[in-house]
């Protein structure tokens, strides 16, 4: 029965002293006919049976980057070698806590994004705002119906997932507290969920903004938007907007069109808030500058009228750096006042008087609103001071350039500072016999500018204005397109590639997301993700890696989004949009499960999980990560069978999950076909895994993309990749190939017979030639009803008996 | 030719000025030290990283290190450059991440097989990504760890000095150890 009662005092007659509660009013009747699952709002261990099983194939390995621990008043303890500190905790186990914190803070920062995005929007346009993805999406929201067990209609119902992930956040942090956890895979177990709670509030986030500012609702074919720094029109006040939350500066937009003067001013940005200013209204009305690593470009270039800044991944001295060339900088978000004063109050003409005329260097206005009037009007009135003519060389003047470069005394302090031991010393000697600055212009494709090396240099050189003037006319005139973020993948994408995907014709989804701390040039980027779009992998991309593809073009002067359509589809590349949107990338995977498996979604996640490990071939890639969002990102795919392959910086997350081929006992699976637990090939052999180079990158791509029920066909594919990349870049068959063989038929076409004369030669195994069939040899046969899961749970609902020990 | 005794070798200076850790740092050694404790090693295996596929001078040490006898683990893509040589790598495909986990399980019998390697040496490869898989080897396992690279590698147990002031000297220090064992 559907009643509606409005807020407000009741008087109920005849009742005297009696209370009346109204707790969740069902406004209609349920029509959700999916039954709930045994784990909907898990708790901190409800899903810790499903993390050991992951823990025991994929063993943590710590990399220790401190082996001390000095967070309480017994230490600084001495942890090496595995020794306990004071507490009594011992260094990989302290390790696996420090990693819990970073996730965390990953999910912190998404989720007070995400809090602070529903309460603003709940306020401006209602709770019962609805929840409207477009007519391609009815699965709106894939990870809070896994993991919550509800399905949001409306902005309020997002409520109930928010409330949900602040409880466990507030648990798993309590578990990080001196004196709890004993076991490092406890930690590990609460790194996952504190993770997936990361991946529920990105969606929050997401879905809020999309269906309130009218962000592209699953649109393949999204505007292409201008991206780098060639794209600004320097003779227009610029605005910039860095950071992550668009909620602050999308009222820039608004002002502008409601004025009428959108064209009188370059709006452009620097990280997430750029991707979702440009989804704003589905227009692609900014421009985006570029990723989190050209903050101190952008502002030593000069270009900025005025700068605005939100939360999340800006430099920590970003006022210093804006008042050092005369920026005034508007703070937004309280999680970043950046010790300004708070002018909430002021009027408009106030604020835009002290910022223009230099009385204040920045201000804390946490008024989206406001900032949307005073951020054009600060632009102009600076534009209007210095008329067009911006200090936009990094020198006054080339003979400032130079006395710079002749300072340096090669004592290489900065090198030794340097994230990338960047040669910067090498340089700069160069520079200095020859004149020739291409040594130093090489290094800005590679540089993240973060400053450490001036802080080094004895004689105080301005190092990164250096590399930046040294390539100032490529970096000027770097231009290119980035699509804008499209948000969900549709339900009618799902199932066009849902069975290719599990059967393994699509031999996998690659999803490269995150930060910029590559370990070469932007360049490989592209070389990397290109590699899989020609091989008709399914392309996912978003965040400052997407960003980073709309600036890196091809010979013909294209960028990949201008050369591959934007479906989720094979040969494709499509950008989700910023880093919240990478819960569209988990939701993807989830749907897969239920649209092609029509396996039940509602409060089922170890099902999902365990479905997604055995058969999706889908693999997370990080080519920079460095943020403690990135982090949480990761665990979370880990921990819904996603594995993940990381840039060598990756390592310094201290953690990863990696198995070892050569335990048999390791790798198994109840299959569901034949009652029976079997062993089963490593794949994929690791959830989270380092790389050293491009080429290291892309084979272990192709080689983690292989799932256990591949089916003969897309086995095959998959291997045909695996082996053609490993020859072309590793010079070889790779090491492990004949794990992968269930029968001939997995064999790539082109090889078979080769390959089949190594398996008997090299391997031992039996080959009947008649016939070419393998007679012995595979790990197991293949066989086309296997039915893989390492659940109990799972096993026992389809099976209807319990597992096989 | 060898490194003479009037060659003045640099300090050891850390790759990373912050990467500082309470426990010992590794002993920098001279190229004669490398080679004695890998003539000394029961199960010596040299792991070579991706800088190999920029600096022909490192493939060409890794290929007299082979012909004496020490086999090569290829990581970061090295073992397309070594393979154009005529070597056979043990593994090629497995990333140094993955090698050192392995390394790290006193039950692995090493990539041929034949029992854990006693005495690893590390060349080629990015300094701060080396340096965690270095950290990972010192507090876990009783592996002796030698890094030849040019930047000093505090983790190891042993390294070079820093080098990277001086390619000339680190050059004939390569020389030194091949021809030294």
């Amino acid at each position: 029965m559907a009643f509606e009662l409005k807020e407000g005092l009741f008087v109920v007659d005849e009742l005297k002293n009696v209370s009346i509660k109204i707790g969740k009013v069902i406004e209609e009747e349920e029509e959700w006919t999916e039954p709930m699952g045994p784990t909907p709002k898990p708790d901190i261990l409800a899903l810790r049976k499903w993390d050991m099983k992951l823990l025991e194939r994929y063993e943590p390995f710590y990399a220790p980057v401190q082996d001390f621990c000095n967070l309480c008043t017994m230490g600084p303890c001495d942890l090496s070698m595995n020794k306990r500190g004071a507490c009594g905790i011992d260094l990989k186990t302290a390790k696996a806590r420090l990693v819990t914190i970073a996730c965390c803070i990953g999910a912190a920062s998404h989720g007070g994004h995400a809090r602070h995005m529903i309460d603003h929007l709940i306020k401006e346009f209602g709770e019962d705002f609805p929840i409207d993805l477009g007519g391609d999406v009815n699965i709106e929201a894939p990870i809070i119906r896994t993991v919550i067990g509800i399905r949001p209609k409306t902005l309020g119902d997002l409520r109930e997932a928010m409330e949900w992930a602040e409880r466990e956040l507030m648990r798993v942090l309590h578990a990080t507290h001196i004196g709890n956890e004993e076991s490092l895979l406890d930690y590990e177990s609460k790194a996952m969920h504190v993770s997936m709670v990361d991946h529920v509030v990105m969606e929050i986030a997401d879905i809020a903004q999309i269906v309130a500012y009218n962000m592209p609702k699953a649109e393949p074919d999204t505007p292409l938007v201008d991206t780098g720094f060639g794209v600004i029109d320097k003779n227009k006040p610029v605005i910039v907007v860095v950071g992550h939350n668009v909620l602050y500066s999308k009222p820039v937009l608004d002002y502008l069109e409601e004025m009428g003067r959108l064209e009188d001013f370059e709006i452009a940005g620097l990280c997430c808030t750029t991707h979702d200013m440009a989804r704003v209204g589905g227009k692609g009305s900014s421009k985006i500058f570029g990723p989190i690593s050209y903050q101190l470009r952008v502002i030593r270039s000069g270009l900025p009228d005025v700068m605005v800044s939100d939360e999340q991944c800006i430099r920590a001295d970003l006022l210093e750096a804006c008042k050092a060339m005369g920026i005034p900088l508007i703070a937004t978000s309280d999680a970043a006042v950046r010790g300004l004063p708070d002018v909430s109050e002021w009027p408009v003409e106030k604020i835009v008087d002290a910022l223009v005329s230099g009385k204040l260097p920045g201000v804390f206005l946490p008024d989206p609103e406001k900032v949307g009037q005073v951020a054009p009007l600060v632009a102009e009135g600076v534009f209007k001071k210095h008329g067009g003519e911006r200090k936009y060389r990094f020198f006054a003047t080339d003979e400032d350039l130079w006395n710079e470069i002749n300072k340096c005394t090669q004592c290489m302090n900065c090198v030794f500072t340097c994230p990338h031991n960047l040669r910067i010393d090498q340089g700069m000697e160069h520079a200095q016999k020859t004149k020739d600055l291409s040594k130093l212009a090489k290094l800005e494709e590679q540089c993240i500018a973060c400053m450490k090396c001036e802080q080094a240099c004895p004689k105080s050189i301005k190092i990164i204005n250096v590399i930046m003037a040294s390539n100032f006319e490529r970096l000027y005139n770097k231009t290119g397109k980035t699509r804008v973020g499209r948000g969900p993948v549709q339900d009618t994408e799902i199932r066009n590639v849902g069975q290719p995907i599990v059967m393994g014709q699509i031999p996998g989804v690659i999803a490269a997301v995150g930060c910029i701390n590559f370990p070469d040039e932007m360049k490989s980027l592209r070389e990397i993700i290109e590699e899989f779009i020609k091989r008709r992998y399914i392309v996912v991309t978003s965040g400052c890696h997407a960003m980073d593809l709309g600036m890196i073009k091809d010979e013909d002067g294209q960028t990949v989004f201008e050369k591959y359509p934007g479906n989720f589809d094979a040969g494709c590349i499509t950008n989700m949009g910023s880093c919240v949107a990478n819960s569209h990338i988990a939701g993807a995977a989830i749907k897969i499960a239920n649209i092609f498996a029509m396996r039940p979604l509602r409060g089922n996640y170890a099902e999902i999980a365990d479905y997604v490990l055995n058969r999706v071939g889908a693999v997370g890639f990080s080519w920079g990560p460095y943020s403690h969002k990135a982090a949480a990102i990761a665990t979370g795919f880990n921990r819904l069978g996603v594995p993940v392959v990381v840039g060598p910086h990756g390592t310094k997350y201290r953690r990863a999950y990696i198995g070892k081929y050569y335990k048999p006992e390791k790798w198994w699976v109840y299959d569901i076909k034949t009652r029976k637990k079997m062993n089963i090939e490593p794949a994929p052999d690791s959830l989270l895994i380092a790389v050293e180079t491009k080429e290291e990158a892309i084979v272990q791509l192709a080689r983690l993309c292989i799932r256990p029920n591949d089916t003969s066909l897309g086995r095959q594919i998959k291997l045909t990749h695996y082996l053609e990349l490993s020859q072309k870049y590793l010079g070889t068959l790779p090491d492990d190939w004949p794990i992968y063989v269930r029968s001939e038929a997995d064999l790539p076409l082109r090889m078979k017979e080769e390959l089949m004369h190594i398996l008997e030669s090299e391997h031992g195994w039996k080959i009947d030639w008649d016939k070419k069939k393998i007679v012995e040899g595979p790990i197991r046969p293949f066989d086309a009803g296997f039915n893989p899961t390492l659940v109990e749970e799972v096993y026992e609902k389809y099976a209807g008996e319990k597992p096989p020990q | 030719m060898a490194v003479s005794k009037e060659d003045k070798y640099p300090i050891a200076r850390r790759y990373q000025i912050a990467d500082i850790q309470v426990s010992r740092e590794a002993t920098a050694v001279k190229p004669n030290v490398v080679a004695n404790l890998i003539k000394k090693a029961k199960r010596p295996v040299l792991v070579t990283g991706g800088k190999l596929l920029r600096e022909e001078k490192l493939v060409e040490v890794a290929e007299k290190f082979y012909s004496k006898g020490i086999p090569i683990i290829a990581t970061g893509g090295s073992s397309r450059v070594l393979i154009e040589k005529g070597i056979k790598p043990q593994s090629s495909v497995f990333t140094l991440h993955y090698v050192t986990q392995f390394m790290l399980d006193e039950d692995w019998k090493g990539f041929d097989g034949k029992g854990p390697y006693d005495v690893v040496i590390f060349l080629g490869f990015l300094p701060y990504y080396l340096s965690r898989m270095l950290s990972a080897l010192k507090h876990f396992s009783k592996m002796t760890t030698i890094s030849i690279d040019e930047f000093y590698q505090p983790h190891a147990k042993f390294s070079f000095t820093n080098l990277t002031a001086n390619k000339e000297l680190y050059y004939r220090m390569l020389d030194e150890v091949v021809n030294g064992i």
